[in-house]
């Protein structure tokens, strides 16, 4: 078994492409670094993030799952973002269910330009994941 | 249509326990259209109950199916082929759906994944509300087209109670007044005059339970 | 097994930048080995011409069938690689992409921990480009004419633009002359024209156009149809009749509204609003009794809105030139901007117009007749003044009009918390609806001045004429789709898209679907993951690409 110390945790953070995605580029072209196992799926609005996505990348041995979004009333398709944080609390609750602590996933929203912000999540994503240790549903643990 | 709502994911595994193969049906028109049992919540479910079993190391796979309708059993019989490979069926239909699978299929334990909540509508987006008892004696006509037996808390039939409340209900001050609404709806077609009438109790057996409808084929 | 993919990956280090930091032959090897990559290149410079040309015969040449480029953020060149893919003949669609510049080398300092993840990376775009698909681009012909609701000066404005670049257009109007606020106005300072000349030099431009539809005392009812085919409703009088149209613009301005709440008073003789004011400075006939000095109070009912200062500082002014006398305003912050208000607030200083802050709302009173106003004046220490004056002018909020709520509920647009129509995005669409083809201009989506409004009137006249010009616009065919066999027709996408872009439709003359309107579509794919059936699928976000990026990781790390 491996130390704690060397967990390292896969986290998919879905980003939108209005917003999040680009504050991650923000991010690199500003040299701010963030852990690399963060995994950026690119997507159309964190309103295209379905429940079912989130599951399956549990399903695949996630660890953690973090929906990255417009600030509220900034979403290009008006209801996007909120769709996505109402579905992450679904989520949480569908986790819970199956005994998986709901707070593997989580929201956050962001603005294009705010690259510290997205490498701050990161990192403070990354932690709270190593601390609540592996997903409980992951091969081997 | 029918409304329906998902049982607890324990009380599903519950049932489901020590199958190592199971089917998951769906039901593509009421429940679908209630997000309950649609392709997307079979999905949902299967995806939960995957992880659940992976988490408790027990072996599950899930094979799944949506089809048209489960309370016809020639739709049903389609599924012949899923059913054969699986130990168990969980059905996401309404209660009228998982009967004929356990009928069409006798030798499968068929187990539902929903409760079936009652005949209604949609009033906001995710949110559905009962709008019929199916009592099998309609008195919608008296009414202006708004039904009290199941929309007044007390199911009177000749005028609110001593309750209401500025158009509300003294059970639930979120939920209208079905009488105040009556009175509206009369008074908006020139026909209050229907509620000077008085109704009788009803026969609250109009429909001999379990319920059977015959007309000669067409 | 043969599923007949051929996959071309071209790798770019960015001018030799990234090569410094990892070895791209040793990530060529690596790929080279993957099942289904049929090329795996490497270029200094994919972002120049010369080595797109080459990656373009590359295509061809290999006759790969997807393509997977490893650079620098699709935000940045996606496109122009798109157009790479479709000159090589193949669909442009078929194209994926790994950032492993921004996302990779430049964010993470550690090589191995990089280059680790920018294989990663590029195995997730390389399983992401088996699940691709084709979008057929089109052309739907569309209607050049355009139709400005509100006769208003930024209506009239829109109107003469679109007629210039040679647009129809249909300018409807509910009153019975065009021009708006312009016939109340008396004066438009900064502005030094007279609101009567400006109207009469827009009107005149109007009239000679043989391309402005005018259509007073007429309103719009309903809306149907999807951008360059809208059917609009009119009523005229009695009458009612359907036009088709392009675009629409709204143009429908604001009214405005004293709150005798918030202020505690009512309006007397001697208490009045801007626009009772207005009316008084405007009419020619003679004041019977002028009034020898005229208090302003603004910034009490909203210090955010730009209308309500602006007519301060106007209507003094106004008041200095007509009347003379005594002109106080008194102010909390008197927040202005725009060009030439700074100058507009000097001219009334140098006029003689007295500006009084304060920080806690001024006591009125009543007093023989006349008004008693007591303010702690802030820059003289809050010291207490007595203001005795003969005309009190209160500001007014501006609200929108009264049938903005019903016509954005049936046209499904959106509101702002002021009942406004809301833009699709205040900074990066500021005249676009939350609707393909519906654009607002003026005042009935922002707080803006005259001149700021004519400038609005001419972005949307270019949004229109950009959309409409070439009478046909290129769409993707299809780019999300809904399967008719599964759709349940459970109106759940209808309700949730947030573009009104999808409709119900038959299929076969028969059975009910929705149905997506290509032009309409923004392509959100909140629909597709509404559908309780799963019986939507956005073509370039489609479930299996994005499960893809993670369900088949592992074997390449």
């Amino acid at each position: 078994m491996k130390a704690k110390g060397a967990f390292l945790p896969d986290i998919v953070a879905f980003c939108c492409a209005q917003s999040a995605y680009q504050a991650a580029d923000t991010a690199g072209s500003m040299r701010i670094t963030y852990p690399e196992n963060i995994r950026v799926i690119r997507v159309p609005c964190a309103g295209r993030v379905d429940v079912l996505h989130i599951l399956r990348a549990f399903e695949k041995g996630a660890d953690g799952v973090l929906v990255l979004g417009c600030h509220e009333e900034a979403c290009r398709h008006l209801s996007g973002n909120i769709r996505a944080k109402n579905r992450v609390q679904r989520v949480n609750t569908l986790l819970q269910e199956v005994g998986i602590d709901g707070k593997r996933v989580e929201m956050f929203t962001l603005a294009p330009n705010q690259g510290s912000r997205f490498a701050r999540i990161a990192n403070e994503v990354n932690e709270r994941i190593k601390e609540l240790g592996p997903s409980p549903v992951k091969s081997g643990a | 249509m029918i409304v329906a709502e998902r049982k607890p994911l324990e009380d599903i595994r519950e049932m489901i326990a020590g199958y190592k193969k199971i089917l998951i049906v769906g039901c593509g028109t009421c429940v679908t259209i209630c997000w309950a049992g649609g392709e997307k919540e079979v999905a949902v479910l299967s995806s939960q109950l995957r992880l659940a079993s992976k988490k408790d190391g027990n072996e599950l796979e899930i094979l799944e199916a949506t089809i048209e309708r489960q309370c016809e059993k020639e739709l049903v019989e389609a599924l012949k082929d899923k059913v054969q490979q699986v130990e168990a069926v969980l059905s996401m239909g309404c209660g009228a759906g998982v009967q004929p699978i356990a009928e069409i299929f006798p030798d499968m334990p068929v187990y539902p994944a929903l409760n079936t909540t009652f005949v209604g509508m949609p009033e906001g987006e995710g949110v559905w509300v009962e709008t019929c008892r199916a009592c099998g004696d309609c008195f919608l006509d008296k009414t202006g087209g708004i039904c009290p037996i199941v929309r007044c808390a007390k199911g009177l039939l000749n005028g609110p109670c001593g309750g209401t409340n500025n158009g509300k209900c003294e059970i639930d001050s979120e939920k209208d007044c079905a009488w105040t609404l009556i009175y509206r709806r009369l008074e908006q077609q020139g026909r209050l005059d229907a509620m000077r009438k008085y109704y009788p109790p009803r026969n609250f057996q109009a429909v001999i339970r379990p319920g059977k409808v015959e007309t000669l084929p067409a | 097994m043969d599923n007949g993919l051929k996959l071309g990956v071209f790798l770019c280090d960015c001018g030799g930048t990234l090569s410094k930091v990892t070895d791209f032959s040793a990530i060529k090897a690596k790929l080279q080995k993957l099942s289904d990559v049929t090329y795996v290149g490497i270029s200094h410079d994919l972002c120049l011409k010369r080595a797109q040309q080459a990656m373009q015969k590359d295509i061809k040449d290999k006759g790969i069938n997807r393509v997977v480029v490893a650079a620098c953020s699709p935000e940045l060149h996606e496109n122009d690689f798109m157009n790479v893919v479709q000159s090589a003949g193949v669909n442009r669609h078929l194209l994926s992409m790994a950032n492993i510049r921004e996302q990779c080398f430049w964010a993470h300092p550690d090589k191995g921990k990089a280059a680790k993840k920018a294989m990663t990376q590029i195995g997730m775009a390389i399983n992401r480009a088996r699940f691709l698909e084709p979008v057929e681009q089109t052309q739907i012909s569309v209607n050049k004419d355009v139709l400005v609701i509100g006769g208003g000066i930024t209506g009239i404005q829109a109107a003469i633009e679109l007629s210039n670049l040679n647009l129809k257009t249909t300018l409807v109007e509910k009153e019975a002359t065009l021009g708006g606020k312009l016939n109340r106005f008396a004066n438009l300072y900064p502005v030094q024209v007279s609101p009567e000349e400006v109207l009469a030099t827009k009107l005149k431009q109007v009239a000679e156009s043989q391309n402005i539809y005018v259509l007073t005392s007429a309103e719009l009812i309903d809306v149907s149809g999807e951008v360059g085919n809208f059917s609009a409703r009119i009523k005229r009088g009695n009458g009612e009749f359907v036009r088709n149209f392009g675009a629409i613009i709204f143009a429908t301005g604001y009214t405005t509204q004293f709150s005798s709440q918030i202020y505690g008073l009512e309006l007397s003789n001697n208490i009045i609003t801007q626009s009772q004011l207005e009316e008084m400075l405007k009419s020619s006939s003679e004041v019977k009794q002028i009034p020898k000095s005229v208090c302003f109070v603004t910034d009490i009912s909203d210090e955010h809105s730009r209308v309500s200062p602006l007519s301060a500082l106007r209507n003094a002014l106004g008041i200095k030139e007509k009347f003379r006398g005594e002109v106080c305003v008194l102010c909390q912050n008197l927040k202005v901007d725009g060009a030439g208000l700074e100058k507009l607030y000097r001219d009334c200083r140098n006029k003689g117009v007295l500006f009084i802050k304060f920080d806690n709302s001024p006591r009125i009173s009543k007093q023989d007749g006349k008004i008693k106003i007591e303010v702690e004046d802030v820059l003289m220490s809050g010291e207490q003044v007595t203001l005795p004056c003969d005309l009190l002018v209160v500001e007014e909020t501006s609200v929108p009009p009264l049938d903005s709520k019903v016509l954005g509920s049936t046209l499904y647009m959106g509101l702002d918390a002021q009942g406004f129509y809301q833009e699709n995005n205040v900074h990066l669409y500021p005249t676009a609806s939350n609707r393909e083809g519906i654009f607002f201009a003026g005042n009935c989506h922002a707080d803006l001045d005259l001149m700021q409004a004519l400038t609005d009137a001419s972005n949307v006249a270019l949004s229109a004429y950009q959309l409409l010009a070439q009478g046909k616009i290129a769409v993707e065919a299809e780019k999300v789709m809904v399967d008719p066999n599964k759709c349940r027709f459970c109106l759940t996408c209808i309700r949730a898209c947030p573009h009104h872009a999808i409709q119900e439709a038959k299929v076969n003359h028969e059975k009910m679907v929705a149905q997506i309107a290509d032009l309409a579509c923004q392509g959100c794919g909140i629909c597709a993951v509404v559908c309780p059936a799963k019986a939507i699928k956005p073509k370039d976000w489609s479930d299996e690409q994005i499960l893809a990026e993670f369900e088949l990781l592992g074997e390449y790390v």
